[in-house]
């Protein structure tokens, strides 16, 4: 199987602040790895870096994804590439609606592959059976973008960009907070339509109760900004049960 | 006839404002000539009366036209009646130098007055500018009266017919009588070369409304002035302005809303973007006089800057002299807001797209609120146009 991202000896900082200190972590196509943690060991730094936000710098290693130097990728065509990133706090942009962003999003795609741009009707058709499979109403692509959504819905419109973008290597930064039990089956339905022998996805969450509804292959455990332990799946079980200080003892 | 003395920048409310083209144009009215506007002459809007004026001459009308809507020799309309209402504002002198000079040259005046209870009213106007300023000035006029209970919406739009220095000087009387309500559109998409300035009084009675949308894209000077007084208990005015300013445009306003009797209510939103040297200013001023018991006023100016050479002021005033009252302003000056941008990028849209959409989305906070929807349509376009970065997106049209 071929890898989609490699991250060797990651160190990064923000605002001076030292967060990822030496991670490093391979995914391979196929592979759903969920990266959990407590609050403030660099989980989201890590997501943010991967895709490219701004304030964020690279004091240390090297990540490649598709074979290519991640950091020289500007954000924009790490998405093009097939990046994915699934905001925890996703932005409300009014005035821009939502099917006009996702139209605009995946024309770049398309554009970048040396494709025409896509057919309206049938990216319409494209854009409502997903749209079903979140259980979204269709109203909602007339909005602005996140525009006065709930929290849950913001989530929902996280994982409908995904599904519509089909991207290589979904990096999905605690889309599990904030939802109910139901929103979560929901999302995690999204997520596991996503899954395919040339995907992978990058979880990341604080607790268990999202991987009952997407099996990982791996669970990695991130403290004080690196990988402290890895496992299988059962790690997360492990985790539930005996909390995170048990791994930072370990470590 | 000897020209008023103009304000200048040492003016209280002028600051911003470019005058020089009056003081080089020729201040008398334009010559009637007859020019060809068939080509420029936009569609004319569903369900409305139309008028049409090049210069601040008439030209056309719909054939039958509706009574209340009547031309008039300025010299039997007299001077502003809205100013002679309100004697603090006749005495605001320097700031209405312009309408003076409107009143003193221009040779009609546009009244529309709907009696008490009647029918509603949909009017357009369209102003043509179309002579050199070396030739004259065009004096656009318009009173309105609206009477109790009724409803009027006036479509206000100025153009040129090509890319001459034009100086337009337009002047704007309203009176809305009990529970009247005016939706006041005003579309200024004239040639970056010509020169446009105008001067409003507003005067809203009880329970009375009066909403004005006013687009500003054109002129390479450009300056409205704005006077509103909420005369009556729970008047209310809605106050939505967008400008655009790019290459060497300077476009300016002033709006002073005067909340005068209780119950009084202001919503006023700015949003404005400044690219290339294009130069924006915005002074929102309001006032809560002391019997103004439970006012309520709220301002929103933002402006945008896109370019290295842009200038933008927004300042809110605030004059208030009660303290039952709820007074809620707030004023930004700035760039593109970074974590939409990231979002936008994160999704894979290239950089200036995302910057022109960005863009759009801030204006369209203020377009949003023109009506009917036929003319949002062609405003909307109009400032795609006027944003380069925004024209091709192609966000305007058939929809995605």
């Amino acid at each position: 199987m071929s890898t989609l991202i490699r991250i060797s000896n990651l160190s990064a900082t923000v605002g001076g602040k030292k967060v990822l200190q030496g991670l490093s972590l391979e995914l391979k196509a196929g592979e759903v790895h969920a990266i959990m943690g407590p609050n403030g060991s660099g989980k989201s730094t890590l997501a943010y870096v991967l895709a490219g936000r701004p304030g964020y710098e690279i004091t240390g290693g090297t990540v490649e994804f598709m074979g290519r130097d991640l950091f020289g990728m500007a954000p924009e065509e790490r998405a093009r590439a097939g990046m994915f990133l699934g905001f925890q706090y996703p932005v409300e942009i009014p005035g821009v609606n939502n099917v006009y962003l996702l139209k605009a999003a995946v024309n770049a795609k398309r554009k970048a592959e040396g494709k025409p741009e896509v057919d309206a009707y049938e990216f319409l058709q494209l854009v409502r059976g997903k749209m079903k499979l979140m259980q979204m109403d269709e109203s909602f692509l007339s909005r602005g973008v996140n525009e006065g959504f709930s929290g849950g819905e913001k989530k929902r419109n996280e994982i409908l960009q995904m599904l519509v973008l089909e991207p290589t290597l979904a990096v999905l930064d605690e889309t599990d907070s904030g939802l109910d039990i139901d929103a979560l089956k929901v999302v995690a339905k999204g997520v596991n339509s996503l899954r395919a022998a040339d995907r992978g996805v990058l979880l990341i969450t604080h607790y268990q109760r999202l991987l009952d509804h997407i099996v990982p292959d791996y669970v990695h455990v991130l403290a004080r900004g690196r990988i402290a332990k890895s496992g299988g799946k059962e790690l997360a079980h492990e985790l539930e049960q005996r909390g995170y200080d048990w791994v930072l003892e370990v470590a | 006839m000897s020209s008023p003395a103009l304000p200048t920048n040492r003016d209280e409310n002028w600051r911003y404002a470019n005058l020089r083209a009056v003081a080089k144009a020729r201040i008398e009215l334009a010559p009637d000539v007859t020019v060809n506007i068939a080509t420029a002459t936009p569609q004319k809007l569903a369900g409305f009366e139309r008028r049409i004026f090049v210069d601040g001459h008439f030209v056309a009308s719909d054939e039958t036209p509706d009574a209340r809507v009547r031309l008039l020799d300025a010299r039997t309309a007299g001077e502003s009646f809205v100013a002679m209402l309100d004697a603090d504002l006749a005495s605001a002198g320097v700031d209405f130098a312009l309408a003076r000079m409107n009143a003193a040259h221009g040779d009609n005046v546009l009244l529309v007055e709907l009696p008490d209870d009647s029918p509603p009213l949909n009017l357009e106007l369209v102003y043509f500018a179309a002579a050199p300023a070396a030739s004259g000035t065009s004096y656009p006029r318009v009173q309105v009266i609206a009477g109790r209970n009724t409803r009027l919406r006036l479509v206000e739009r100025h153009l040129s017919v090509d890319a001459s220095d034009s100086l337009v000087n337009g002047a704007f009387d309203i009176l809305l009588r009990q529970d009247a309500q005016l939706d006041h559109v005003r579309v200024q998409s004239c040639a970056s070369t010509a020169a446009v300035f105008d001067t409003l009084m507003a005067h809203v009675g009880e329970r009375a409304t009066y909403r004005f949308r006013t687009i500003t894209l054109g002129g390479l000077a450009a300056r409205s002035t704005a006077f509103i007084k909420l005369a009556g208990r729970a008047a209310r005015c809605e106050y939505t302005a967008a400008s655009v300013a790019n290459g060497l445009q300077s476009l300016d306003a002033f709006a002073e809303i005067d909340h005068a009797a209780p119950d009084t209510t202001t919503r006023e939103v700015f949003r404005g973007i400044a690219t290339e040297r294009g130069k924006l200013a915005f002074n929102g001023k309001m006032i809560v006089r002391e019997n103004a018991f439970d006012a309520d006023s709220d301002q929103s100016l933002k402006t945008l800057l896109t370019g290295s050479g842009a200038e933008a002021a927004a300042r809110p005033q605030l004059e208030i002299y009660t303290d039952r009252v709820k007074a809620k302003h707030g004023a930004t000056t700035g760039k593109l807001d970074d974590q939409m941008l990231f979002y936008l990028l994160s999704r894979g849209i290239e950089r200036p797209m995302a910057q022109a959409l960005l863009q759009w989305a801030f204006i369209e906070d203020a377009v949003s609120k023109v009506e009917p929807a036929e003319l949002r349509r062609e405003v909307e376009k109009l400032v795609s146009e006027q944003l380069l970065e925004v024209s091709s997106l192609g966000l305007v049209g058939d929809g995605p």
